[in-house]
């Protein structure tokens, strides 16, 4: 199923707003607040969208892109992005040419696989934008343009979307995006963007002797076990001090 | 040790829940179906004798013997010029959840539910959901812009927006994640961890609709807003529109002070209803666009996976969800007798209609007393009169909001969704007292 038919979906949810009435501005107001200037909004919209907007120009290839990764991000993500000691596995090489063909990782369908960033994200520009205003983690904004075409050339390349002798700029960034192995693998049929949306799930109205099937229920030993020995500890009295139980002696 | 007076009828909920043992495993083994199998398998042999309360005396000696409190001169005014909580409070508190995340700035701590009343959630206690870590930002030096589908683009500093005409109003706050640990099988055992990333709060603020019409926005193409935090991670986040110019607001304020810093002090969005992911904290951008933007934490993060591995993206709103806090898991009945089984209900899509509880598993269900004010897209209080002779029991709650949705119970949502989803797990909680008294989280089926 492709989630992108944007037809009538996006008539419905995405397109009413700007009728809404907004409030009427006070008299007075008005002289609250300054125009910005063209290098403050510079200096702050550094947003990417899906359709590059926003997008800097500029170009990086898979070989610059190692080589800041290592520098920079390794550390934490690990040589080949597949590290899961400070986050998940942003790339484990289980994408598929099929997956690549289709536009949906078929692995997601497996709950034994690691779900990783490049299995799931199905547009370029979110590595693009992320990397750019948040990595590396304790240095935001700390990298050239550049360095982040190259970055995102070495992680598509890690997943096997693009060739070793890769270049990313902004002239093929949106042919490259079109390669996204998840990149069909997003739905926007579903009624929780909006207010007024639809729920795809409603609760039974039932107050009588209603079904609850077998009534059987999954009640974890260790959970509860844990439960008794720290409500030890922490004493029945209505407050932290004074603890009355002398736990050790238990 | 004390009198039958000083246990009272409920025991608290453990302070932590996890041994350190059991913490490290988790740290080495992950928190995935690795954790999952380590939490069901094992069963250990221990446990613990409860306090037995000593032999009542004729006579109660915290009524006989004057306390020293009564016998002696209190503290000073401005002792505390901020005010603290009792000492004897030091256990309710914010807890993070042991091997839930890797690092402690990508991370959760929890609100204590448990030992809360009302409708407003103390500031101090508000849940912490971070990216990058909390900043503490100058508020002199921090500044609102307004840009995109706009006249003008504009620059707010903070004494400006807090010289604008203001609303206050009383929203809750739940992360699209809270439950998330809940989708596969029971996995925390108390309801700070399985519904604490709650909250509420009364927000005080400028509506965005205001700001926007300041600005001049262009009503024929604006459809959404991105909204963009001032700390490292800069937290983007793509805002319906229509909500946004319905009751959005620029907070500044929270429970009448100032917002605190882990709550984005000095500004953040408040959209009602709508996730917490998408409250940006420390607020310093607007756009007005056409397009959502698919940023990370609506490209890789906040996409409810379904069960055939599509996910659904710019899922926002917080359908309609209740929750007993008392008797909850963790907790333990000391006494047969009278209990005012208590919780909250809430729906991002408006009021509290009303709320039901079910003493058997979801077999028999009856109304709850709902305590007003009922507010749109706010917590509401509810309680049941119930007395426990000691029988085992299965308690759940279930809420039907004013648009007439009524709370899924598990069955029904998974039915649906799947296990897979993390996010917008609203079924229906089930609490087993034992007749021990132990209160237990379960999944029924
Ligand atoms: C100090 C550790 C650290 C370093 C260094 C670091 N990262 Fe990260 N990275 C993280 C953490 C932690 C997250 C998750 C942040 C969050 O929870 O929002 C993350 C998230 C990401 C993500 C998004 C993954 C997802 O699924 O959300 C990408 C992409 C990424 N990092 C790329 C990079 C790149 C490229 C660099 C080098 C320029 C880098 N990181 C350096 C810690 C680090």
């Amino acid at each position: 199923m492709c989630s992108w038919a944007k037809g009538v979906f996006i008539a419905l949810l995405w397109g009413t707003a700007a009728t809404a009435l907004a409030s009427p501005v006070p008299e007075g107001v008005e002289t609250l607040g300054r125009p910005a200037t063209d290098t403050e909004v510079i200096a702050w919209d550094i947003d990417v969208r899906p359709d590059f907007l926003g997008l800097p120009p500029g170009s990086g290839d898979v070989w610059q892109g190692e080589e800041t990764w290592l520098a920079q991000c390794a550390s934490c993500h690990g040589d080949f992005g597949d590290s899961n000691e400070i986050f998940a596995p942003l790339v484990l090489g289980n994408i598929t040419e099929d997956d690549i063909e289709t536009g949906r990782v078929a692995a997601l369908q497996d709950s034994a696989v690691t779900r990783t960033t490049l299995m799931k994200v199905a547009t370029l520009s979110t590595l693009w934008d992320y990397i750019f205003r948040a990595m590396p983690w304790n240095a935001p904004k700390s990298l050239t343009h550049d360095e982040v075409y190259g970055l995102v050339a070495y992680l598509l390349n890690l997943g096997y979307v693009v060739e070793d002798d890769f270049v990313l700029s902004d002239s093929n960034i949106a042919a490259t995006q079109a390669l996204m192995p998840n990149r069909n693998g997003m739905s926007r049929e579903h009624g929780l963007w909006s207010v007024q949306g639809e729920p795809d799930v409603r609760g039974s109205s039932c107050v009588r002797d209603c079904d609850v099937g077998d009534g059987c229920y999954f009640f974890p030993a260790r959970l509860r076990d844990e439960c008794a020995r720290q409500s030890c500890r922490a004493g029945p009295r209505l407050g932290a001090l004074p603890r009355v139980v002398d736990c050790a002696k238990q | 040790m004390g009198t039958e007076a000083d246990q009272g009828h409920l025991q608290l909920a453990p302070e932590s829940f996890l041994s350190t043992d059991l913490i490290n495993e988790i740290q080495r083994e992950g928190i995935d179906s690795g954790r999952r199998t380590l939490i069901r398998g094992a069963i250990a042999a221990a446990t613990a004798a409860i306090a037995v309360p000593s032999v009542r005396a004729a006579d109660d000696p915290d009524i006989v013997n004057l306390p020293s409190w009564t016998r002696s001169l209190g503290k000073p005014v401005v002792a505390n010029p901020y005010g603290q909580p009792s000492p004897f409070e030091a256990n309710i508190v914010r807890r993070q959840s042991p091997g839930l995340t890797r690092t402690d700035q990508s991370s959760v701590s929890f609100t204590p539910l448990q030992n809360l009343f009302g409708m407003i959630t103390p500031s101090g206690l508000h849940f912490e959901r971070h990216h990058q870590g909390w900043v503490d930002i100058d508020p002199r030096r921090h500044r609102l812009m307004i840009n995109g589908l706009v006249k003008t683009p504009l620059v707010f500093t903070m004494e400006e927006l807090l010289r604008m005409p203001s609303v206050s109003r009383i929203h809750f706050l739940e992360c699209g994640a809270n439950t998330g640990l809940e989708w596969g099988n029971v996995a925390v055992p108390t309801v700070q961890y399985t519904h604490g990333m709650l909250s509420a709060s009364e927000f005080t603020g400028v509506p965005v609709s205001l700001l926007l019409e300041r600005a001049g926005i262009d009503r024929q193409r604006a459809k959404v807003l991105l909204a963009e935090g001032a700390d490292g991670s800069s937290m983007t986040r793509t805002i319906n529109l229509e909500n946004a110019l319905d009751d959005a607001l620029v907070a500044y304020g929270q429970n009448g002070e100032m917002l605190r810093p882990e709550n984005g002090y000095p500004l953040r969005l408040v959209v009602p209803g709508v996730q917490g992911v998408s409250w940006v904290k420390w607020l310093r951008r607007l756009e007005v666009g056409d397009e959502p933007w698919a940023t990370k934490d609506e490209a890789a993060h906040y996409v409810d996976m379904m069960p055939d591995g599509t996910h659904r993206q710019y899922t926002s709103i917080q359908e309609a969800k209740s929750v007993i806090t008392a008797p909850s898991g963790g907790q333990k009945l000391l006494k047969h007798g009278y209990y005012s089984v208590t919780g909250l209900a809430w729906s991002g899509r408006g009021t509290v209609e009303k709320v039901e509880v079910s003493v058997d598993g979801g077999r028999n269900w009856r109304p709850a007393r709902v305590e007003g004010p009922v507010l749109p897209k706010a917590l509401t209080r509810f309680q049941y009169d119930w007395v426990w002779q000691g029988e085992e029991t299965l308690l759940q709650s279930r809420v039907t909001d004013s648009t007439g949705y009524a709370q899924p119970s598990r069955a029904e949502l998974i039915g649906v969704r799947g296990t897979r989803s993390i996010y917008h797990n609203n079924a229906i909680q089930t609490w087993r007292v034992g007749s021990d008294g132990e209160v237990h989280n379960v999944q029924l089926g």
